[in-house]
């Protein structure tokens, strides 16, 4: 979580991993004891130890929970401060069809998506875990490793918003006015839709580039690199939509409409424009296609990537 | 302080034969940062293409921004290189029991503990902003004064000096509390608020905060007022304003000074 | 345990004025409790409880120019506390202290130019300099001169025989390297006094006793104060002659290691070889604690009478062999460990029946 002008990141004492990620919401990559302590086996009861504990570590680090769950909505006032200084200066009532206060509404939108997609320490997890050899015991237990941690990042998900539902609802109720009026049903429906399939995508994304650690000794810089990107093209930073009115060489077609076939905008973009509805209808169910496609295309290239470097690492022996 | 400059250099020199030994991992960071970094500029080219100022009448159009943006690079890139490494390492050093033999020293303890370490890939960062600020003077309608190209440099490292207390007081704090993650946190929220002119401070809200974070915590004088002397033409009463980071600089380093020898008395150690 | 004619002995006797004075030092400690299980960490939101450890309950002690101290006891004794008390790592809560005429705390930089501290497995040297640039930055640090630097130097480094590891990170050596390097350091600003703390902890024999040797001579040469800490028998056995022996906080025992024994022990351990393995009617007839195994008995006989016992033993027994020891150092020391309690109390409780 890098200040993108001072390079200040907060933590990571010796790690510099410098993940670019400027409103994280789930920044702390989760507790290694939290997925690592349990002999792997199935289970609802495993899944709901797991469950407790993750809990339990949350509420430990008594201090940082308390101030940095608030802490992390720092920046977003900055950007509201920002945004506003933008439209002060010119007679434009919106951008690329967002007001100022949908500016507002969407960045905090934003942060409930990425509470989602992100997965902090997925990839570095996985490619450490081949790193030091800790993978070998998913490849002789009949459990599914990819199972497996999709089932511990739910854990700590839902660990995650158990915690932090408070002072989000605190926060959405102070800046409740920049929001408009609560959409329809079918709306919300989608909305949620869409948060499901982000978190499944980002997921899936996630443990794949993970998985290359079987391949690559260090994928930290591969890592980096597809945070970068995800950082630019997922509308973390702005609204995807000022793109729209970028050339992007190929006559007829915007930059903007380029990007909105990448997977990209769907871990952060996509389901805060559904709910400020700025994609409706056709666009709306076209989207949602599209979206559940990528996932669906990301799980199955997880799969096979788990399947080829299991081979491989097993083949060299780890 | 000879003695203090050529331990320091001795410092330095192994930082960067260390650095050179891993090379690979140098440039990278090196083209992490930069990457980092432009993705950010293309961010602010992208605003400018709808708006043609920050802020009503700040003068904040774009060259001057993206001048205030490379001041900022420079500001923080020297305090990411010279200072950020070793407070960083102050966790462990807490942890480990390597303050200890710090404190057994006949050197002064917070020199140490905030410069033995430096981070050369930080500088990657100040080198570009070097070079956008000289994109936009060139492009600039205004150019600077030799007045100004006098106090600018002197007012980056009232900058420099002002985030270095921070970072001290940083320090002290985790000194006293053993290992706290959100101080680390902090910092990055704080200088956030310095990303961007305080002039988007602005209204009910903003003027509070902005009165709060240029007299209490002065980070908004960091950047600000060299990147004002440096872009716009400079004004009678800005004296004042040209003062204020001198003042807090010194303020700081005083105050910063006093809370990090109180740590350091009340230090409990690692217990064996 | 030996007595070398090199070892000094109290510099009271010599008229000198304590270079380490000690009065009433003592240090307490607030420790939150860490809240475990589910409910615990959501009350420890709000609420923590804490407790005052007395890490040193009010110690005192004098050390004179030129001996050699060790500082012995269990983990968590106080001892470390002590040293860091002592060196002005850490403030004292009560007391006062002096070392070589400076209150430690205070961090005078002319008191710390005159002693060194080394940590067991803690490294001081800069981890990533390899250690001949670690010793330039002492030097500079220490304001030695270059020719006296150089001098001292050479010999510590080839006393210890680190000579090829000079230009290697150090962080890529073994501990035993490291801590010979560390000495090296600590030894080059010769200061007059010198604290080790659990010096060989996690080294193996053979560096254990080079470390040995190193201390005995470097200390006998240079007439350095030396204070150490150790839970090991054998630091204490090899190289000092004063002993002061520190549990729970509190200084038991402050006097030689020879010395301990007559202290603390009331009895020896008769051992006897006999022809075949005896009945307990035939020992406890004797009236003294005993342990058979097999055709050897093992018997707790008051020092005061073996004299009158020990023949009786003999001509009723067929004996084939037969020792009289103390009660091993080691004994002594680890029930000392336990027991905490003052050695008044101890020999009082042995003596009723």
């Amino acid at each position: 979580m890098t200040n993108p002008a001072t390079g200040a990141r907060p933590g990571s004492v010796a790690l510099r991993s410098k993940v670019p990620t400027e409103a994280a919401v789930d920044t702390r990559p989760p507790h290694r004891s939290c997925s690592g302590r349990f002999a792997v086996g199935h289970g609802l009861r495993t899944w709901w130890t797991m469950l407790a504990i993750c809990l339990e570590e949350r509420l430990v680090y008594r201090g940082d929970f308390a101030l940095g769950t608030l802490m992390r909505f720092l920046p977003i006032v900055t950007q509201l401060f920002l945004w506003t200084a933008v439209f002060n200066a010119t007679n434009r009532t919106d951008i690329a069809g967002y007001s100022r206060n949908d500016m507002v509404a969407y960045y905090l939108l934003t942060m409930v998506t990425r509470a989602f997609s992100s997965m902090p320490g997925l990839a570095g997890g996985i490619s450490r875990s081949v790193r030091d050899g800790s993978v070998k015991k998913y490849l002789v237990q009949p459990v599914d490793y990819v199972s497996y941690l999709l089932a511990a990042r739910i854990a700590h998900k839902l660990v995650y918003y158990v915690v932090a539902i408070l002072p989000f609802a605190v926060v959405f109720f102070v800046f409740r006015s920049y929001f408009p009026p609560l959409p329809a049903a079918a709306t919300v429906l989608a909305f949620t839709a869409s948060l499901a399939l982000s978190f499944l995508l980002g997921f899936f994304m996630e443990a794949t580039l993970g998985m290359l650690g079987f391949w690559f000794l260090e994928v930290s810089s591969i890592v980096f690199a597809y945070m970068l990107v995800q950082y630019l093209l997922s509308g973390h930073m702005f609204p995807l939509d000022m793109l729209n009115g970028i050339a992007s060489g190929i006559p007829g077609i915007s930059v903007g409409n380029l990007v909105g076939w990448l997977p990209f905008e769907y871990t952060a973009y996509f389901p805060a424009a559904i709910w400020l509805g700025k994609i409706r209808g056709n666009d709306l169910v076209r989207k949602l296609a599209i979206e559940a496609a990528w996932t669906i295309a990301m799980a199955i290239l997880c799969r096979i990537v788990w399947h080829r470097g299991t081979r491989r690492y097993s083949a060299f022996g780890g | 302080m000879k003695r203090y400059a050529s331990i320091f250099a001795t410092f330095a020199r192994a930082c960067l034969v260390r650095d050179m030994t891993f090379r690979v991992n140098f440039l990278l960071e090196c083209v992490t940062s930069i990457g980092w970094m432009s993705m950010n500029l293309a961010f602010y080219l992208l605003i400018f293409t709808f708006t043609p100022e920050i802020g009503l009448h700040t003068g904040w159009t774009r060259e001057p921004f993206f001048a205030f943006v490379a001041t900022g690079l420079i500001i923080n890139s020297i305090v990411q290189a010279l200072f950020m490494p070793s407070a960083e390492e102050l966790t462990e050093m807490v942890r480990s029991g390597g303050l200890d033999g710090v404190l057994v020293q006949p050197l002064d303890a917070q020199f140490l503990l905030s410069m033995h370490r430096v981070d050369f890939s930080a500088f990657a960062n100040g080198l570009i902003g070097i070079g956008l600020l000289a994109w936009a003077i060139a492009r600039m309608d205004a150019t600077p004064t030799p007045l100004a190209w006098l106090l600018y440099p002197l007012l980056i490292v009232c900058g420099v000096a002002i985030l270095y207390s921070l970072v001290i007081m940083l320090a002290a704090a985790t000194i006293l509390m053993g290992r706290n993650q959100s101080l680390y946190d902090f910092w990055f929220y704080l200088t956030n608020f310095s990303r961007y002119p305080a002039e988007i401070y602005a209204g009910p809200w903003g003027s509070p905060l902005r009165t709060l974070c240029t007299f209490v915590i002065p980070i908004l004088l960091v950047v600000n007022v060299p990147a004002r002397v440096i872009a716009m033409p400079l004004e009678g009463q800005a004296v004042g304003m040209v003062l204020a980071p001198m003042i807090a600089a010194a303020a700081s380093l005083a105050l910063s000074r006093t809370v990090f020898l109180a740590a350091i008395s009340r230090y409990r150690s690692a217990s064996s | 345990m030996h007595n070398s004619n090199d070892k000094r002995t109290c510099g009271d006797a010599l008229g000198e004025p304590s270079l380490i004075a000690v009065t009433g030092l003592a240090k307490d400690y607030r420790v939150y409790d860490k809240p475990e299980g589910l409910l615990a960490s959501v009350t420890g939101l709000f609420h923590r409880t804490s407790r005052l450890v007395e890490a040193l309950k009010g110690v005192s002690l004098t050390v004179g120019r030129g001996e050699f101290v060790a500082l012995l006891g269990p983990n968590g004794a106080g001892k470390t506390t002590f040293l860091k008390l002592l060196s002005g790592i850490i403030t004292p809560t009560r007391g006062t202290a002096k070392v070589l005429g400076h209150v430690p705390w205070e961090r005078a930089d002319d008191f710390r130019r005159r002693f060194a501290l080394v940590m067991g497995q803690r490294n001081q040297l800069w981890w990533d300099l390899p250690a001949a640039e670690s010793f330039r930055l002492h030097k500079e640090i220490y304001r030695i001169d270059t020719p006296r630097f150089e001098r001292t130097r050479d010999e510590l480094v080839d006393l210890l025989g680190v000579r090829p590891l000079l230009l290697q990170p150090v962080r890529e050596l073994s501990l035993g390297e490291r801590m010979k390097l560390e000495l090296v350091a600590a030894l080059l600003h010769e200061p007059e006094v010198l604290f080790l703390d659990e010096p060989t902890i996690g080294l193996d024999v053979v560096a254990q006793h080079t470390l040995h040797t190193f201390l005995s001579h470097v200390q006998a040469e240079r007439q350095m104060t030396v204070v150490l800490t150790t839970h090991y028998m054998k630091d204490v056995a090899a190289l000092c002659e004063r002993v002061v022996v520190i549990t729970h906080g509190d200084i038991l025992y402050d006097g030689s290691l020879g010395d301990i024994v007559d202290r603390f022990t009331t009895h020896k351990i008769v051992t006897l070889d006999l022809d075949d393995t005896p009945s307990h009617e035939r020992m406890a007839g004797f009236g003294f604690p005993y342990e058979i195994r097999g055709p050897q008995v093992i018997l707790r006989i008051d020092r005061a009478r073996i004299a009158d016992v020990l023949p009786d033993i003999l001509r009723s027994q067929s004996v084939r062999d037969v020792s009289v020891e103390d009660v091993p150092l080691e004994e002594i020391v680890a029930e000392l460990f336990r027991s905490g309690e003052s050695p008044a109390t101890a020999r009082f409780a042995e003596a009723l029946p």
